[in-house]
């Protein structure tokens, strides 16, 4: 089990004549991913999940707050103390083409951790070849097939297994999804999606998965949990079938009503909410971050930041005027 | 969405097997590689032909040359395709004889330069921080040295009979160029997916730069070695031109000094071929050597490898 | 916004066939390709990697660039007549003046060194433009009507622009000449959802308000069945299905348009009844040469598909090629849908 307790990270942006500008990216998120659960974060770019996402894999620094794995806090350990910790949760790119290496096969990409691993369990060399042909048939691609060749022989549904192979060499307790199908092909994302949920089911892996397209969150598993981050906030939080159903605050629902709706199998919901404005993320605001944004704010919204609570129930949200709205498409049967 | 599970044995790949076909597949590559072009052959036959002048040469002819008082500055002929030179020396053996010197030395500053600027600029990148900006700041200071002077005033001291020391030194004054190009590519894919993945792995340093990174830039690295080659033997060439370098070595620009200065091939027609024969050579070998390295982008990259 | 709307123009594409040149020999990304766009509609084009789309949206201002090479067939825009027969001066006026062309997220086709305005005034002197003033007017104009600061925009340069923003500035480049056939390649790739929806909308918009023929192109469903009024699917160089959006997402008749629809990850619908097509997009070198070039992904595969090649057959208004697809009465003659 892995929690996160006020993280928080500023970037200080520079090159501007005006000097240094420190722009927000997480402002205080706390977050727990259950062992074999399933949690997505779901927010526009630049609103820092990804950040999040880096700050979790241990491949980014954050300024204050605190992450806990397995009980052990890290900040009660030195750098290289917290490595072994941080490989227990992997990355996957987004980016399949730039994340295998052109000039080495399959089987030398998946052969180098494996060595590492079988160092560090105490096994012998002889297991590693075994193990890279389990790897590849448990993400569902035929290893005799794959091992020899180089990534530019592969598709990119192929390549993103192999990715999710290398990321399992390590047996890690957790994947970090960063938009791992956006760069897929469509009639291939439900493969991607579908082996993380099964990873989830039969290694008790948690995924993390980080992504702009809210509906995708809804293939990664049952019980998963949905972060709705905007500006470095999380605004709202639940389980995922409830936060796209019956979502309360208003920018959840401008997300989800922005997804195409398919005409001719689905009709628009009936309340759907469009920003007033467009995103800027320059701005400083004392209230909440979507004030200036919301068709239903008020003066106390523009004055007055609200915390994320939640009345008590697994739904949590961080919004003066929660209402719950249609704004998803519903199914039309012909 | 179920995942396949093959039956065992479905894909079985044998370790040792794969590396020696991985091998077999590279030669197979770069002989298709090379034989995507005539001029890349016409390279390749270039360069390994000097190679083979360099080594077998020497032993082709008798220690000292024989000469030959009653052909002074000899046409061309068939005993003597370039002539003879002032002492009736077949200009020819002279060629052969001195291609080993200039070829050693232009290898010994090739893996210097490669080595030494491959090694500070792979280190600089990576580590970035205060390293890169030490390493950076010696190479400039290698960048800034005057390496014509140094050479000129290094001569008075040293005689660089052996072609390995000429190598050394002329090494030792390159690897500024390439220490500064290998530093900027390293930075670049440090930020690649796949080096943040072996990172993320757990990866140790040495296998993170050496089977990672490296292979990456060996176009890039093997480009290099075969132009340092080239600057080598027109540096050495240079020198033994301006005669600031003793004879007492066997080489193509001591040559090129006693035609001109002494043979007075400028003026005397006479001794035209005296002059021309290294200078021939040295042209072939440099468009030995640009003709393949037009091949190295393709021989080094898996995918323009194959078909 | 008003200009004197000339009836928007129709496209014809008729058995276009473009091969690119590999060392195996000349392979067709594209190949004989019947499509019609009605005057005034917005036509989307689906496709995945592969699948031909984009080398068919530049076939549309004959603007295929080597390897590759238009081998067959003919692209009539009506005031225009056939495209891939202009040449030269002609069709460098025609580019921009009649087809108005959006690249890719515009993310890429903005010279980095230059404002927006110095680009726009580049583009009308490369076209004879007389007034360069009201060229500016106009291209103002366009960009407030997509909710942009005109002034502020066109003193941009582009790293100071959003994506969605420089989206815009794409859309402006393309209709400011008055073009009335207008291709948008992947017009919301790299965008976030609600920029997305905003940049659809504006699409939708501006067609409807200068009376255009617009081609959209993408790879993503959702994009086009937002906006488009029929949409054809293309796989493997071949255009397999055509018809009104609404029947071809609601009733899909080709196997690998069923497939694809229930590949996408929707919101609404049965998780369990979503699955991925099997198999993978076809390649140039992937391509087989002579039968259904679907059939390996296929659930439906006969034998025929093996050996003949499926002609598009047009029924209640909608084309689709395929031997498994219950073909019409003999009848009905091969009609395309229009």
């Amino acid at each position: 089990m892995i929690t996160g307790t006020a993280i928080t990270k500023t970037f200080r942006q520079r090159g501007s004549v005006l000097g240094k500008r420190d722009v927000p990216a997480l402002r205080g998120v706390d977050f727990a991913i259950e062992r074999g659960g399933a949690v997505s974060f779901i927010g526009e770019s630049g609103c820092g999940k990804t950040t999040l996402g880096r700050i979790i894999a241990g491949l980014e620094t954050y300024d204050s707050g605190e992450i806990v794995i397995d009980g052990t806090p890290m900040s009660s350990l030195s750098h290289h103390r917290r490595q072994p910790y941080f490989r227990r949760i992997q990355l996957i790119h987004q980016d399949p083409y730039s994340a295998l290496n052109p000039t080495r096969t399959i089987h030398q990409t998946l052969e180098a951790p494996l060595r590492l691993r079988a160092r560090q369990t105490g096994r012998p060399r002889s297991w590693v070849d075994g193990r890279a042909e389990e790897l590849l048939s448990l993400v569902g691609i035929d290893p005799g097939y794959v091992l020899p060749r180089y990534p530019h022989q592969l598709s990119g549904g192929m390549r993103q297994r192999v990715v999710i192979a290398r990321a399992l060499t390590m047996d890690p307790e957790m994947l970090v999804a960063d938009e791992a199908v956006s760069m897929i092909d469509v009639s291939l994302r439900l493969g991607i999606l579908g082996l993380l949920r099964d990873l989830r089911e039969r290694l008790h892996v948690s995924v993390l998965f980080i992504t702009h397209d809210i509906a995708t969150a809804r293939y990664i598993g049952d019980e998963g949990e949905v972060y709705v981050i905007y500006r470095g906030q999380v605004i709202e939080r639940g389980p995922t079938e409830t936060i796209i159903a019956d979502p309360v605050h208003p920018y959840t629902q401008s997300l989800l009503s922005a997804i195409p709706v398919l005409h001719g199998l689905e009709r628009p919901g009936s309340e759907q909410v469009v920003p007033t404005e467009a995103l800027d993320e320059g701005q400083a605001d004392a209230g909440c971050l979507f004030a200036r944004r919301c068709p239903f704010s008020t003066d106390r919204c523009e004055n007055e930041r609200p915390v994320l609570s939640g009345d008590g129930t697994v739904q949590l949200h961080a919004c003066f005027h929660p209402r719950r709205r249609s704004v998803i498409p519903q199914g039309v049967h012909t | 969405m179920t995942v396949t599970v093959l039956p065992p044995g479905a894909g079985e790949v044998a370790a040792g097997t794969t590396r020696a076909a991985l091998r077999r597949n590279f030669w197979r590559g770069v002989w298709r590689v090379l034989c995507r072009k005539p001029s890349r052959m016409a390279g390749v036959v270039i360069v390994v032909g000097f190679a083979v002048m360099g080594v077998v040469g020497p032993l082709l002819y008798p220690a000292n040359l024989p000469r030959d008082d009653n052909a002074l500055y000899a046409a061309p002929s068939l005993q003597h395709p370039f002539g003879t030179d002032f002492e009736g020396t077949d200009v020819l053996a002279l060629v052969v004889t001195g291609a080993r010197y200039v070829l050693l030395t232009g290898l010994a500053t090739a893996v210097i330069t490669v080595a030494l600027g491959t090694a500070i600029g792979l280190f600089a990148g990576f580590r970035r921080g205060g390293w890169d900006t030490a390493l950076m700041r010696l190479t400039d200071l290698n960048l800034a040295i005057p390496g014509l002077p140094l050479l000129l005033v290094l001569s008075t001291v040293w005689k660089f009979t052996s072609p390995l020391s000429m190598g050394l030194v002329l090494g030792l004054l390159g690897w500024g160029g390439v220490a500064r190009a290998v530093r900027s590519q390293t930075l670049s894919l440090r930020e690649r997916g796949f080096i943040e993945a072996a990172r993320g792995l757990g990866l140790p340093t040495t296998h993170i730069i050496g089977r990672e990174l490296l292979p990456s830039m060996a176009p890039y690295i093997a480009m290099n070695m075969l132009i340092a080659v080239t600057g080598a033997v027109y540096a050495q060439v240079g020198l033994f031109f301006l005669g600031v370098l003793p004879f007492d070595a066997n080489n193509w620009g001591v040559m090129l000094n006693l035609a001109v200065f002494s043979g007075g091939a400028l003026t005397t027609p006479a001794a035209l071929p005296y002059l021309l024969a290294p200078l021939i050579a040295i042209l072939l070998l440099t468009l030995g050597i640009v003709l393949i390295v037009d091949a190295m982008d393709e021989i080094f990259n898996p995918r323009l490898r194959e078909e | 916004m008003s200009r004197d709307s000339a009836a928007a123009p129709g496209v014809r594409i008729r058995g276009l066939t473009v091969v690119y040149k590999t060392p195996a020999g000349e392979l067709p990304a594209v190949s004989g390709v019947d499509l019609t766009l009605a005057p005034g509609t917005i036509t989307g084009v689906v496709g995945e990697s592969g699948s031909g789309k984009s080398t068919l949206a530049l076939s549309l201002l004959n603007a295929v660039q080597p390897p590759g090479r238009i081998s067959a067939g003919s692209v009539e825009i009506d005031g225009l007549g056939d495209v891939l027969a202009l040449g030269g001066e002609e069709l460098r006026r025609a580019r921009g003046r009649k087809v108005g062309y959006v690249f890719q997220a515009a993310q890429n086709s903005l010279n980095p060194l230059k404002t927006i305005g110095k680009q726009l005034l580049d583009l009308g002197r490369s076209h004879d433009v007389d007034d360069l003033r009201e060229l500016v007017r106009d291209a103002k104009g366009l960009l407030a009507r997509m909710g942009l600061d005109g002034a502020r925009v066109l003193d941009s340069h582009q790293h100071e622009l959003s994506g969605g923003m420089r989206q815009r500035v794409g859309i402006m480049l393309a209709l400011v000449l008055n073009a009335q056939v207008v291709v948008l390649d992947e017009p919301t790739t790299a965008l976030d959802m609600i920029t997305q929806a905003t940049i659809l909308r504006i699409i939708r918009e501006v067609h409807e308000e200068r009376a255009l023929t617009t081609l959209v192109i993408t790879h993503d469903v959702g994009a086009v069945a937002e906006v488009a009024d029929s949409l054809a699917v293309m796989y493997g160089g071949r255009v397999v299905e055509h018809g009104p959006i609404a029947e071809v997402l609601g009733g899909p008749r080709h196997p690998y348009t069923q497939g694809l629809i229930r590949a996408i990850p929707r919101l609404s619908g049965d998780i369990s009844l979503a699955r991925a097509l099997p198999g993978r997009p076809p390649t140039l070198g992937t391509l087989p040469v002579a039968g259904c070039v679907f059939r390996e992904r296929c659930d439906r595969r006969m034998e025929i598909c093996d050996t003949v090649e499926p002609e598009p057959v047009t029924h209640d208004g909608r084309t689709v090629s395929c031997h498994a697809t219950g073909r019409p009465s003999p009848a009905v003659k091969r009609r395309e849908y229009a």
